[in-house]
């Protein structure tokens, strides 16, 4: 399937000079229509933002601490990548071919350098085959239509042209499934990936898709397999932190983050989980230095959220700064807090509630009807509950806890919600709740007898 | 010893880089002054291919080289080795053809797969009168490929090897499936009469 490069706009990312000439010269002898330059990451994003060429020339290694790989997730995480957009990795050595065999996230392609018009020609068109092969799945994919995305991967299987992807087909429905929320059939996908051959991230798919299940142990076992075995995986670090976290051991999670958060120093979202892993795990200081990190530095547009100054601020309170914590939250919009979502709410104004009592009680005491009445994320409960052992609103605290500790992420915030009640001096309130919610688990959750 | 190797390792790159500049400033030539210089070309990308190789070699006989398996069209794999080679070996008058009848994708490692593949292409084009041929199949066995020339042969197929032999003899036995490795075969005859050069992969 020859394609017609006259109208086709390249984009060469390359922060040596000489590279990029190299690069230019190459693509406009394969018939490039324009070829245009960014010299690192920052304008390789404004580029793409502003007008997406049709093909990214990107190389491996672009200083700055940055790498290609970086740029292609930060492009897919905020959807500035379109599927017709080919993403071709260029790289001087082997290695990266070593970080291709592990990852989820890949290039459309990579090659190798030095190579011709020719060959660029070549792979462009094998791209652009299968781009054409997976296209309509794609679009059902992106409008979140998951049934109908995995109606036509089925169908696809079956065709002669479908035997070329079958591991991109297996792979992609097993995605699907995840995102879907069928862990179960993301699993059985994964182990369908697996039959055939030990891939690391089909391995790392599986100890996903058990943790979504809640089958924490399992997850584990899986998940350290692939840890050990590749060691370029540093997804696969993350996947593994956070089925620590679920399991309550939060100084392994800390401490594998903190291991490849160092190779990786700019890589946000990873700051963004170690943050949350020091924290639970009583590291103040780190969850507090990297969350500063990720609010000063992750300069992609929109990329800290009201999110993550509210974990800021939590971060802050944890470490007993209140004045820090409260300069934060004082700093967000009105507007803003305004049209926050009730979680985001609860939490503002539990952690202003801390931070400044003056401020935040009389926000806090207002939104209490709704706190009591309405299902939260665990971490706004979490935020509830410290804010209201805090003003010495028991009934409120103890029904956040006795909740807490009959969740799903009972494990993960077991040591956080004790430490809580200890600072109030109430251990022996905390003790009795969860002799409570053990009770009402042993009688399957009917009120047991003599408690009110 | 990393330390080393990572010296090493930085020099190729660099080259490599080099030699990609002086790569694409020819084809620019080329298709500025409407000329051929693709022997030029080609004795660059091999420059920069033994540089790889060297390494490479280094890793398997240190027994620490890792493959780095991704699922492969192998058609495709075949497709890149011809543009590799079939205009260097026309320009020695002999015609390189190919057939796959392999339909599916293949985990291998695809980078050392295309280099062991080209090298034995390379060694068939030195020896061979008229013709080379590769050809890629499936079958219980596995993944198959053949090199064959219409050379003499091997002087002992079972004697001493070269470099590139023996990285071929390693990367195939380090590809490992179910419990099955691969495979290096040499052997004399086959359709065109000359060496026969066999790699199967689980």
């Amino acid at each position: 399937m020859p394609i017609d490069y006259k109208n086709k706009r390249f984009l060469v990312v390359d922060d040596q000079p000489l590279a990029r000439e190299s690069l230019r010269a190459i693509a406009q002898t394969a018939g490039a229509f324009s070829v245009d330059f960014a010299p690192g990451y920052q304008d390789a994003i404004f580029k793409i933002r502003n007008n997406c060429p049709d093909v990214i020339l990107c190389d491996y290694i672009l200083g700055d601490g940055r790498s290609g790989q970086q740029l292609l997730e930060e492009l897919r995480r905020f959807n500035m990548l379109p599927d017709e957009t080919i993403f071709m990795m260029v790289t001087g050595e082997q290695s990266y071919e070593q970080v291709v065999a592990a990852v989820e996230l890949v290039p459309d392609d990579y090659i190798i350098k030095p190579f011709s018009p020719d060959k660029l020609m070549l792979r462009l068109e094998k791209v652009a085959a299968k781009k054409e092969f997976f296209a309509g799945f794609y679009r059902e994919k992106r409008k979140q239509e998951y049934e109908k995305a995995l109606a036509i991967l089925a169908a696809k299987k079956e065709t002669e042209a479908g035997r070329a992807y079958r591991f991109e087909t297996l792979r992609q429905e097993a995605e699907v499934h995840l995102a879907a929320g069928n862990a179960e059939q993301a699993e059985a996908a994964y182990r369908g990936i697996l039959e055939k051959y030990e891939f690391p991230w089909a391995r790392a798919g599986v100890a996903k898709s058990l943790h979504h299940q809640n089958r924490l142990t399992e997850a584990r076992a899986e998940i350290e397999k692939v840890v050990s075995s590749a060691a370029q995986y540093f997804d696969a670090a993350d996947i593994k932190a956070n089925i620590c976290m679920a399991q309550g051991e939060h100084e392994e999670a800390q401490k594998t983050l903190d291991a490849v958060a160092k190779k990786t120093p700019r890589n946000y979202l990873r700051k963004r989980l170690l943050a949350e892993a020091a924290e639970l795990n009583g590291d103040t200081e780190t969850a507090r230095a990297a969350m500063a990190d990720v609010v000063a530095n992750d300069t992609m547009p929109g990329a800290v959220s009201t999110e993550d100054q509210l974990t800021l601020a939590r971060t802050h309170v944890g470490a007993g700064d209140l004045i820090a914590a409260e300069k934060v939250l004082v700093l967000m919009r009105e507007s803003e807090v305004m049209n926050l979502e009730l979680a985001q709410q609860a939490s503002f104004s539990a952690l202003l509630a801390v931070a400044s009592p003056d401020k935040g009680k009389k926000k806090f005491a207002g939104l209490r009807p709704a706190l009591v009445a309405s299902p939260l994320p665990t971490v706004s409960r979490v935020d509830v509950l410290r804010a209201a052992l805090v003003v010495d609103d028991r009934e409120l605290a103890d029904g956040q806890a006795r909740e807490l500790m009959s969740g799903e992420d009972a494990k993960k915030v077991f040591g956080t919600v004790r430490k809580l009640y200890a600072l109030q001096g109430r251990e022996n309130d905390f003790r009795e709740i969860q002799r409570q919610v053990a009770m009402q688990r042993i009688h399957h959750e009917e009120p047991p007898a003599g408690t009110a | 010893m990393h330390r080393l190797l990572d010296v090493l390792a930085s020099g190729v790159h660099d080259t490599k880089n080099q030699l990609f500049y002086a790569e694409s400033q020819i084809a620019e030539a080329e298709a500025k002054h409407g000329i051929d210089l693709s022997e030029a070309r080609y004795a660059i990308e091999t420059a920069a291919v033994r540089l790889t190789r060297t390494l490479t070699a280094y890793h398997l006989l240190r027994n620490d080289a890792t493959l780095a398996v991704v699922p492969v069209v192998v058609a495709d794999l075949c497709d890149e080795v011809v543009l590799d080679q079939r205009r260097h070996l026309a320009h020695a008058g002999i015609t390189l053809t190919h057939t796959c009848s392999v339909q599916d994708e293949w985990p291998l490692d695809r980078d050392l797969i295309t280099d062991v593949l080209n090298n034995a292409v390379q060694n068939a084009g030195r020896y061979a009168r008229a013709r080379v041929r590769l050809s890629a199949w499936n079958d219980d066995g596995g993944l198959h490929f053949r090199v064959e020339d219409d050379g003499p042969g091997y002087a002992d197929p079972e004697g001493g090897r070269s470099t590139g032999l023996i990285v071929a003899e390693r990367v195939a036995s380090l590809h490992e499936r179910q419990g099955r490795c691969g495979g290096m075969h040499l052997a004399n005859g086959g359709e065109l009469g000359g060496a026969v050069f066999e790699l199967r992969l689980p």
